[in-house]
């Protein structure tokens, strides 16, 4: 302070009243005014003084009108996020001092980043020149980017001078704040990224560029980051954006990570078992969820039968997750959207990563085809739990015969013609292969390739244009020369997509269509040696088409408030050839019931349905951290899986809607509370969702799936209806983060006619589903003992789920059978288990060629059995006796290396 | 398929080494519905028919095998307006006294009239011909780790037939395999042991004809046969696990061969001396098909740790008052039998010496029976 002007003005905008000069009412003249002669005027009524020094407030003008409120308020505003104080030394004497323990603090961590090799851009907005003429506020916009790919990069957190402002940027990579001109430090954050200082002058409106870098760890695993990457209060409701991060973070089962069971950790998100294929969202089946991979439908996304998941981490870039509020683009799934987008190459370098553990062994690398124009990214992830299948010997079998077997792999291949052309082809292929002793081997394979073109027509108009084909199958090989025998089955889904994205005045509006076509053998049995007695028996071809036209609109209301709305107009048709047959009863179709048989020709269109699917959801800000959202949705679905077993095995069949079976409908409404801390490091929110299902698909008692030429007689369509509340405490920074949540929620299933046990499951009432489980809680740590070590843990309690057991017995011809329960009426003992990690990196040295992590992860740690399903065995007088399974009834350690280089 | 599901159980078990376990479970159950189940059926072949009745059973370890419902009245119906009364010879068992007998083309049905006045009526079942075993076969098939988990499968000769079906357009067909064998017991060497007496207490059953005797020499106990013995000779049945039923989709034709029906241990209790092997190929309505399918879908499934829901046995007797509970099935069945011996020297290796049980045979050998079937030479 080395002078303090005094100055006295006639002209007085202030009304005076109070005892302090803070107090000062001010009478809205002061609108437009530089500050300094605002302040002014209040000296010259003379009873206060002001002491400052004008070159400090030369550039702040007072924007807005402040009638009626007081001096304090006004500075308040003004000062806020600058260096500028102020102390009331006296009522009447009011003294602007400048911070300088801010400017220190702002020049140390420039210090700071730079010694650790963060990089600090400056950037210069007008110049000092303008800043008299101008007013003291300057608007800032930009776009975070990719420094490498150049692609756009959504909800990263941009920090201006730590927590005055704390913005993220929206879908596209966009960001906008408003300061008082000066100098800040901006710091970006994103995950897998490094994070990024920016030195900005602002002395003048103005658009930057924040390139961000990625991390030198490569190639790092998904962990589920719900709703924290993206603020609470921003996103959209039901959505959970997955990001790549380390997953060294989370206790894995043997040591594999696995994304699905990242997404089960999610309120709403539960699953029947340790070994279960898939995932049950809100009371919805493992076939409701819509599995896409680079756009493309995945229908089977498991390897050995569920114990784990055929998506390699290192493969996957980013996953978004949808459990409501499903936007207008995704369809056909009435549950959930999986939305799982590969890995794209490294334009500028080469990276690797190989890892080891008790299952599996991985290989990735990515990096350029040509410099900064084409990339590809391939891995490879096989078993020889082959070789552990056989070195194990048990009482129960001897399994040195046996066979198992898995590998998936995936290849992405991107060329950038320029920054608004975009091309890329995918392709994966997961297989397995599974023999226990005996003579059946079990193959299953999916295969998928894909290609995507993105075209940015103009700044506001893009487009992703999609075509490719996904394929699964499974054989069942029976070796046994007197039945020696094959059965296949296999779905083919070809889709194409044009989807568009434009931008205009606050609106963002995504339209397009989408064309499925389906093409089914359901099942084709044939001898594979003359001494078989297997049959030829083939199943007819089924062919069909789902087309969708979708408009969805998000419009930025103003500050406040977000709608979304949109529109999708599904039509899918089941063609030829095909025998239909005509039942007497149409409720209580049986074999010996069959009327007539209905001829179609080849692709003769067999019925149509079309449906309208509205999408609607809001997000509606109360304060700046919290906010109200809403969302429903109806979504239609054409394919059903038919299973008769609790979890779903690799044979289970996709039955399209045809003739018989009409396509489910699912109306969801879902509402939440969601509140953030300001500097994001803390999260709540509360979320209830209400779901009805119409015409589910459910196979009655006995149902003989396999091969069976008239399903209809062993299927009956009902309704669903769940719902729930689902509670979640996130911490996001510090030394221990973790994330708590807890759902209640219900399930049931109300199939066929009342009082008809013939027409109807559970006699027509209304049963829990497979996936009823009232009480869900899932707590996972992560505590960082040192910048190396972490500690972190989960912990998981469901309700168990629900079963039919026998409740009498009788004997018939020497055998006894058993009287069952009505469908699921008692439940299996409660699930619990608590996992433990410790995660130990190698040396964070950026010059060492290769970096190896360590982890260790004990599964199950307090040795639960958890009841995996309750079957019967038999006593000798042939009684059953009912029995719990643990699949996994001990402590489970495991430890697994991961090398990058 | 139920197979895939027991071998995901055993995959957990590799992958884990055997960290998996299982353990019984207990479930708060009701007791027992008084379900009163019927069943019985009439063939082509001479009677007598037989009905048994009883009620359901609990699940329970510790349940009674048997809950016999007596004193009923029963009555054998055709379509040509014939009838015959059953006639209770044991509990719970009714057989007709051989009047009537089963023709093809004909319907059978039966009416049931319990003591506490509750009736029951059967609806009526056509008896659709049969067709014939062509021939009757055995293989020796060495022993595997078996689908149940629990144990490990001996050595077995695998049943095979080759049948023809029917006339009908469709084959519904059941092929009841009873399998019997002859065993001997030792009931004359039965000891008691007695608290601080280092000699055994001599107590031949009494059915051994043996009785206890003071030695000459006044110094001990010996046991001597006044009277033959009445329980040292059984025939045992061992009944198949789950009814085989035929499959018209996977094989071809009203031509059924080398299906596989059954299994015989190889043990030195089976194989005493020879197995008898009796198959009756059985021709069904649709109605007794589809108990018997579902039957066999539950006993198949019954240990699969997936569990599937069984179905309910629907059955074909109704109750004149609905809120009676039943489960019965009586059903007509053109018969067609066929029994061979499989000889001990059939096995490829010898067998260890049965060990000579001292209990009378008929009590220590569950559905044993003291009298030779017929069919035995």
């Amino acid at each position: 302070m080395r002078r303090i002007l005094f100055i006295c003005l006639i002209v007085s905008p202030v009304l005076l009243k109070g005892q302090s000069v803070l107090d000062s009412q001010l009478n809205g003249s002061e609108k437009s005014q530089q500050l300094v002669s605002v302040l002014d005027s209040i000296q010259s009524n003379g009873s206060f003084q002001i002491f400052f020094l004008q070159e400090w407030l030369n550039d702040i003008t007072v924007e807005q009108s402040y009638a009626g409120q007081s001096l304090k308020v006004l500075i308040d505003d003004l000062f806020q996020g600058t260096e500028l104080r102020y102390v009331l030394m006296y009522p009447e004497v009011l003294v602007i001092v400048r911070d300088p323990s801010y400017a220190k603090k702002k020049e140390a961590e420039i210090q700071i980043a730079r010694s650790s090799g963060i990089k600090i851009d400056q950037i210069i907005l007008g110049s000092p020149s303008v800043q008299q003429a101008n007013s003291g506020n300057v608007t800032i916009t930009g776009t975070v980017m990719d420094w490498v790919s150049g692609d756009n990069l959504p909800f990263t957190s941009i920090q201006v001078n730590d927590s005055l402002r704390v913005v993220s940027s929206d879908s596209n990579g966009k960001f906008q704040f408003s300061v008082p001109k000066g100098n800040y430090l901006i710091k970006a954050k994103f995950v897998d990224y490094e994070d990024k200082l920016i030195d900005l002058l602002a002395f003048d409106n103005g658009d930057i560029l924040v390139e961000l870098e990625k991390e030198a760890k490569q190639l790092d695993e998904v962990v589920v980051e719900a709703d924290r990457e993206e603020e609470l209060s921003r996103a959209k409701i039901g959505k959970t954006v997955l990001t790549v991060k380390e997953m060294k973070y989370t206790p894995s089962f043997l040591g594999e990570v696995d994304l699905v069971r990242q997404v089960q950790n999610l309120p709403g998100v539960t699953t029947v078992g340790e070994a279960a294929t898939g995932f049950n969202v809100r009371g919805g089946g493992v076939d409701q969820n819509l599995i896409l991979y680079d756009g493309l439908p995945v229908f089977n996304s498991s390897h050995v039968f569920g114990f784990l998941t055929s998506f390699n981490p290192d493969a996957v870039e980013n996953v978004t997750f949808y459990k409501g509020g499903v936007p207008a683009q995704f369809g056909g799934r009435v549950s959930s959207v999986l939305d799982i987008e590969a890995k794209e190459g490294d334009y500028e370098e080469w990276s690797g990563k190989a890892g080891i553990g008790m299952i599996t062994s991985n290989v990735s690398v990515s990096g350029p085809i040509k410099e900064g124009e084409t990339s590809i990214a391939a891995s490879l992830r096989s078993t020889y739990s082959n070789w552990l299948a056989r070195s194990v010997r048990t009482d129960y079998a001897d399994l040195r015969e046996s066979n198992v077997f898995f590998y998936d792999g995936t290849v992405k291949v991107t060329h950038k013609f320029n920054e608004d052309n975009k091309l890329s082809f995918t392709g994966y292929s997961s297989h397995d292969a599974f023999k226990l002793v005996g003579d059946t081997t079990y193959r299953w394979n999916t295969n998928l390739a894909s290609v995507n073109y993105d075209k940015q027509f103009s700044p506001d108009l893009g487009a992703k244009f999609t075509a490719g084909i996904s394929n699964y199958d499974y054989n069942v090989e029976d070796e046994n020369f007197r039945t020696a025998s094959r059965l296949r089955y296999r779905l083919t889904a070809a889709t194409t997509s044009a989807k568009f994205f434009k931008e205009k005045e606050g609106h963002k509006i995504d339209f397009g269509a989408h064309l499925n076509y389906y093409n089914f053998q359901p099942g084709e049995l044939s001898p594979t040696s003359d001494a078989s007695n297997a049959a030829n028996f083939s199943l007819d071809k089924q062919n069909s088409i789902e087309l969708a036209a979708f408009i969805d609109d998000s419009w930025e209301v103003n500050d406040r408030l977000t709608l979304n709305a949109g529109l999708r107009i599904p039509f899918f048709m089941s063609l030829g050839a095909a025998d239909i047959y005509e039942y007497d009863n149409d409720d209580f179709k049986q074999v010996t019931g069959i009327t007539d048989t209905l001829q179609f020709g080849s692709f003769e269109p067999i019925k149509s349905y079309v449906g309208l699917e509205p999408r609607f959801s809001m997000n509606y800000k109360l304060s700046e951290t919290t906010a109200f959202k809403i969302g429903y949705n109806r979504i239609f679905q054409y394919l059903h899986l038919v299973t008769n077993t609790t979890a779903v095995t690799p044979i289970d069949i996709w039955q399209p809607s045809g003739y018989y079976f009409e396509p489910q409908r699912a109306d969801q409404v879902s509402a939440g509370l969601f509140r953030n801390s300001l500097d994001n490091k803390f999260g709540v929110s509360v979320e209830g969702f209400y779901k009805h299902i119409n015409n589910l698909v459910d196979f009655k008692d006995g149902a003989e799936l396999t091969l069976n030429d008239h399903i209809e007689t062993e299927l009956l369509q009902g309704t669903g209806r769940a719902y729930g509340a689902e509670l979640a405490l996130m911490k996001n920074s510090g030394k221990l983060t973790g994330t708590l949540n807890y759902t209640y929620s219900r399930s049931f299933r109300t199939i066929g006619i009342v009082g008809d046990r013939n027409a109807s499951i559970n006699n027509g009432l209304e049963y829990p589903s497979n996936f009823d489980q009232p009480h869900v809680i899932n707590f996972n740590w992560k505590l960082e003992v040192t910048k190396r070590h972490f500690l972190t843990g989960s912990f998981t309690y469901q309700s168990g789920r629900p079963v039919t057991i026998p409740l009498s017995l009788f004997n018939i011809d020497n055998n006894f059978v058993a009287f069952f329960s009505e469908r699921n009426q008692f439940r299996i003992p409660d699930y619990h288990r608590l996992d433990l990690g410790l995660v130990i990196e190698g040396s964070h040295n950026k010059r060492r060629w290769a970096k190896g992590t360590w982890i260790i992860s004990i599964y199950n740690a307090y040795s639960r059995q958890n009841p995996y399903t309750v079957f019967f065995g038999t006593s000798d007088l042939g009684i059953p006796e009912p029995f719990q399974l643990s699949i996994i009834g001990t402590i489970l350690p495991s430890i697994s290396y991961n090398l990058n280089f | 398929m139920a197979e895939v599901k027991t071998y995901r159980l055993i995959l957990a078990l590799i992958f884990i080494g055997l960290a998996g376990c299982v353990e019984p479970i207990e479930f708060d159950v009701p007791e027992p519905l008084e379900q009163v189940i019927i069943q019985g059926f009439i063939t082509n072949d001479p009677g007598p028919y037989t009905v048994i009745i009883a009620r359901g059973l609990a699940v329970r370890p510790d349940t009674v095998a048997n809950r016999p419902i007596q004193g009923a009245q029963v009555r054998l119906y055709d379509n040509h307006g014939n009838i015959e009364d059953f006639q209770e010879v044991s509990p719970g068992t009714y057989s007709t006294g051989g009047a009537m007998q089963g023709e093809i083309g004909n319907s059978y049905h039966i009416k049931v009239r319990l003591s506490d006045g509750s009736e029951f009526e059967s609806t009526p079942d056509l008896m659709t011909s049969g067709g014939e075993i062509k021939s009757l076969s055995w293989e020796y098939e060495e022993g595997n780790p078996d689908e149940e988990f629990t144990e490990t499968r001996d050595d077995v000769f695998g049943i095979y037939i080759d049948s023809e079906g029917g006339s009908e357009s469709e084959n519904y067909i059941r092929w009841r395999m009873t399998g019997t064998f002859r065993i001997e017991t030792r009931p004359e060497l039965y000891e008691v042991v007695r608290p601080y007496w280092d000699i055994p207490l001599k107590r031949p059953w009494p059915c051994s004809g043996f009785r206890t005797a003071t030695h000459p020499s006044g110094s001990g106990t010996i046991v001597v046969q006044f009277e033959p013995c009445v329980c040292c000779q059984c025939w045992v049945n061992n009944f198949e696990k789950f009814p085989q039923v035929s499959d018209d989709r996977l094989v071809s034709g009203g031509e059924f061969s080398d299906i596989r029906i059954g299994e015989v241990p190889i043990n030195n209790v089976n194989f005493y001396d020879k197995y008898m092997v009796k198959v009756e190929q059985m021709s069904l309505s649709r109605v007794a098909f589809d108990f018997f399918r579902l039957m066999k879908v539950q006993r198949e499934s019954a240990s699969s740790i997936f569990q599937p829901p069984s179905a309910e046995l629907v059955g074909n007797v109704i109750p004149n008052d609905p809120e009676d509970r039943v489960i019965g099935l009586f059903w007509a069945s053109a018969i067609d039998t066929e029994v061979k011996f499989i000889e001990r020297s059939d096995i490829p290796y010898l067998l260890t010496p049965t060990i000579q049980v001292p209990q009378p045979c008929n009590t220590f050998y569950p559905y044993s029976t003291t009298e030779k079937p017929a069919e035995w030479n």
